[in-house]
């Protein structure tokens, strides 16, 4: 551990004293990148006084990975995690997947298992840039965004062309991975049409057990986007999004082995009229409709249908965004409505949630040094009180080479559906988990019933189940000079009402009814480092590290009720509160290092990445049900991606490598972690 | 005479606190032992979606057995702990209170646990309330729904009145048999492994 940490130390350090070094070689200039998810409007990202990074096409390309989970994991601050449910999902600020908006060229994604997105549904393939935002965007985005953005951009023809890739890449496990793309543009015609097909064979971490860790899947992803120039000033953008996945359904109910199957079908559309009424306005009308639907069901061993499960989720919604430049200044505005439904086995009825909002933003720009943008949103819903959301970001550029930004923004996200309306009874063990809208009804039906033994005092449904809310602060500066680009963000998140499930109820089976209440406060804090040195143009070392706190608000304020754990001998002890590690799945230290080099002679591109991950527990194992120092800890792990790539001709290029190359596995606590997969590509560009 | 009788007195006095506190020294109450329990089945039948029932495992603290008879202090089912106190909580196969036995929970560790608790603070079981509260998080265990271990809460110690008005502390370390440091889903329950000292005499410390 110690020997880890010094040698990161030490890469840092390297880093740094080659950074004060006078070079008198060629410089290789970072370009500027400008982006459009912070702000709504295109906007150069080292002078956005928020913090955000940029995934290219070109990066996703050479690191020879192929699904957005994939890619996503790689970024600094960023890591992809399975929860306690064995869902994977994204993890930023130390806050977890459900307080992550995705977006699809500005349009979010839906169909969440427990909160979490499954981001392997989306392949890279036609990827122009990926941007991530990190802190509350509520102020633009509303709920969901309270953790940050991301938001994937497709490729767009700009001028008449006609161009396209055709890719087949294979991988252990039997993985296959088609892609093709092609971008065309004819004056106003365009269109930028992409495929892909994905299938595997999963895989087994142990080979003792009936079940896969990943069963045998497929899937394939069609997507159309259309552009039609009615004039400069008034363009078109229809694009859609159709995706199936079939999975093997497996598992094993109280020892005996039931099979089936589970598919996934999405579909998103969107419509969108990019009109500039002069110099000065610019609007843009967008109608988005998007539908996520899985069915799984199983059978016994005699082939006897045993369970079957259904989801059906639908988002509608319209909008309407208008930016005002005046002098320097612009002036954006939004207005828009949700509506969504839900159906799904465990709820009573097909639900619906209606919500309507407006936003306003005003990015200030009073000198060359100085920009501000101040925002709120507003958001008015069917099912649970108002939000407003109101955010204010400083950006102070000292020199053309260094800059400081600060932010703060409010944050929150909305109970799902799943926390008001479910309803679902454990068919083996008994228990029954009641969303926060039917639990009044159904636990006096369960009283009618005689099924119950008793309530917990105290507890009622008068008042709605609240939105989880919280406080974002960032404070960060960003530097670059010559071959050398620094970036770095301290964060602070404070999160209240969070929503959790608690007892409610105890049935006369002696099992519990559990319901979802605004619980406790959470916190997180750390920072954030980025490097970037370019030795020369063909040489390029990288640097990424994040520190993170997170911890229960009660559990500091209240140590007392925790602090009593029993040690191997299963005796009690008592602990300090320093003893407090926080909050489950959370690694203190995460970093990563990332080469690339390319040799122009024989037109060969090495990509060397390797990730760090320090200690992190899942849950408590020594009985105060809290996270400390005496728990069992998942050990920290180093993983280490290789790819190379080498452009045979202009049009061909091949691509070998290895993700994992260590085959680095933990079977009995990481689940997502397959070993060593070794990878082949061809990709022919037309 | 009165000088004398004074110094007699005097005398006597000394002689008594004397003879007194030796006495004492003779008679110092010895500390209480700590006695481990392993392996109290506590079987239950039902479960599961179906109803609760079968007899409960009665235990005498003064006796350090599990007894049939009504003097008993605490009995255990499955994860239920009831005590020789109150009334009748409204489940199967209960048996009668006869004694007059209460619990005051503790946090603690079991060994700092050395004066009795406030009077005001023990607790008889009575109509749908027990002086141990059931369920995960709420009394001595939690349940975890993934792994469906039952785990004792560190830090709880139960100081019981038992039957005839006797003290008594006892803390739970494991529902599974032969205590396994990490119980797994094959580790054979309900097989209670506990901690307990008995203070046989007079007095309000362990």
């Amino acid at each position: 551990m110690k020997f880890k940490i010094t040698f990161f130390a030490a890469v840092l350090f390297c880093q740094i004293s080659f950074a004060q070094e006078k070079d008198s070689t060629t410089v290789n200039k970072l370009s500027e990148v400008t982006v459009t998810t912070g702000t709504r409007t295109e906007r150069v990202l080292s002078s956005l006084p928020l913090p955000m990074s940029i995934i290219t096409s070109e990066q996703i390309v050479k690191s020879g990975v192929t699904r957005l989970n994939e890619i996503l994991n790689e970024q600094t601050g960023i890591i992809l995690i399975p929860d306690e449910s064995g869902f994977e999902g994204i993890q930023m600020q130390g806050l977890d997947a459900a307080y992550t908006m995705v977006l699809i060229d500005g349009v979010p994604l839906v169909g969440r298992t427990s909160g979490v997105l499954d981001l392997s549904r989306v392949s890279v393939g036609n990827i122009e840039r990926i941007e991530i935002v990190k802190g509350a965007s509520s102020a633009l985005y509303g709920s969901e965004a309270m953790g940050g953005v991301i938001n994937v951009i497709t490729k767009r023809p700009v001028k008449d062309m006609f161009s396209g890739s055709l890719s087949y890449r294979y991988a252990t496990f039997n993985t296959n991975d088609i892609s093709t793309n092609v971008l065309w543009k004819k004056k106003k015609f365009a269109a930028n049409l992409f495929a892909n097909f994905y299938s595997t064979d999963g895989y087994d971490l142990d080979e003792s057990t009936t079940l896969q860790n990943v069963e045998k899947f497929n899937n394939y992803t069609i997507q159309p986007k259309f552009y039609y120039d009615f004039s400069q000033n008034l363009k078109l953008i229809v694009g859609n999004r159709f995706y199936n996945q079939k999975m093997n359904n497996a598992a094993v109910i109280e020892s005996e082995n039931y099979n089936g199957d589970a598919k996934e079908n999405e579909w998103n559309s969107q419509i969108k009229l990019e009109h500039k009424w002069n110099s000065k306005i610019y609007s843009e009308y967008e109608l988005y409709a998007t539908n996520y639907k899985n069915d799984s069901f199983l059978n016994d061993e005699n082939d006897v249908l045993f369970e079957e499960a259904y989801y059906n989720q639908w988002l509608f919604r319209p909008e309407l965004r208008t930016t005002f430049s005046i002098a320097n200044d612009k002036l954006t505005t939004g207005v828009g409505l949700n509506h969504e439904t839900l159906d799904r086995t465990y709820f009573d009825h097909n639900v619906n949630f209606n919500s309507q909002y407006v936003f306003v933003q005003y990015d200030y720009n009073p000198t060359e040094k100085w920009n501000l943008l101040a925002g709120f949103r507003y958001d008015n819903h069917s099912e649970y009180a108002s939000q407003f959301s109101p955010k204010l970001a400083v950006n102070y550029k000292l020199s053309n080479n260094f800059s400081l930004k600060s932010s703060v923004g409010y944050g929150y996200k909305a109970p799902d559906f799943r926390q008001l309306y479910f309803d679902f009874t454990n068919p083996s063990v008994g228990y029954t988990v009641l969303g926060y809208n039917v639990a009044e009804d159904r636990l006096n039906q369960f009283e009618e019933q005689d099924q119950l033994l008793s309530r917990v005092a105290g507890i009622s449904f008068d008042k709605p189940l609240e939105a989880e809310s919280s406080i974002n602060v960032n404070f960060g500066g960003f530097y670059k000079r010559n071959k050398l680009k620094i970036d770095v963000n301290t964060f602070y998140n404070a999160i209240d009402n969070l929503i959790d499930t608690q007892v409610v109820a105890q049935k006369n089976n002696g099992q519990n009814i559990f319901s979802y209440s605004n619980y406790n406060k959470i916190f997180t804090y750390g920072i954030e480092y980025n490097t970037t040195y370019s030795f020369t143009k063909e040489f390029v070392l990288s640097f990424g590290y994040q520190y993170l706190i997170a911890k229960d608000k009660s559990v500091v304020d209240n140590f007392e009720e925790y602090q009593y754990i029993r040690n191997s001998d299963l005796q009690t002890i008592k602990i300090n509160k320093s003893d407090y590690f926080g909050l489950y799945n959370r690694s203190k230290h995460t970093a990563n290092i990332k080469l690339a080099y390319t040799i122009p002679k024989i037109k060969t591109n090495v990509n060397l990445r390797v990730f760090y991950r320090s200690k992190y527990g899942m849950f408590d194992t020594n009985g105060n049900q809290i996270l400390d120092q005496y728990d069992t800890f998942v050990k920290d792990y180093f993983l280490t991606n290789l790819s190379i790539s080498k452009d045979l001709t202009e049009k061909v290029m091949l691509q070998a490598g290895a993700n994992n190359v260590f085959n680095f596995t933990d079977p009995n606590q990481i689940n997502n972690l397959a070993g060593r997969q070794l990878f082949a590509r061809v990709q022919y560009n037309f | 005479m009165k000088t004398n009788f004074l110094k007699l007195s005097f005398l006597a006095l000394v002689l008594f606190t004397a003879s007194c506190s030796s006495d004492d020294n003779d008679n110092t109450i010895p500390a209480v032992e700590t006695i481990k329990v392993s392996n109290l089945n506590a079987p239950q039948t039902g479960g599961q979606g179906q109803p609760v029932g079968g007899e409960f495992t009665k235990f005498s603290f003064s006796e350090n057995k599990v007894v049939t008879t009504d003097k008993w202090d605490v009995a255990f089912r499955g994860t239920t702990i009831i005590v020789n106190g109150g009334a009748k909580v409204g489940i199967n196969d209960e048996p009668e209170r006869t004694g007059s036995g209460a619990i005051s929970i503790v946090s603690n560790t079991f060994a700092s646990v050395t004066t009795f608790p406030a009077a005001t603070t023990f607790a008889q079981d009575g109509a749908a309330v027990y002086a141990i509260p059931t369920g995960s998080g709420n009394g001595w265990y939690t349940y975890d729904s993934t792994t469906h271990i039952i785990s004792p809460i560190a830090g709880k110690v139960f100081v019981v009145k038992t039957h005839d008005g006797k003290y008594a502390k006892f803390e739970i370390l494991s529902y599974y048999k032969d205590a396994p440091a990490v119980p797994t889903g094959t580790s054979l329950s309900p097989f209670y492994t506990f901690n307990f000292a008995y203070q046989a005499n007079s007095t309000t410390t362990f």
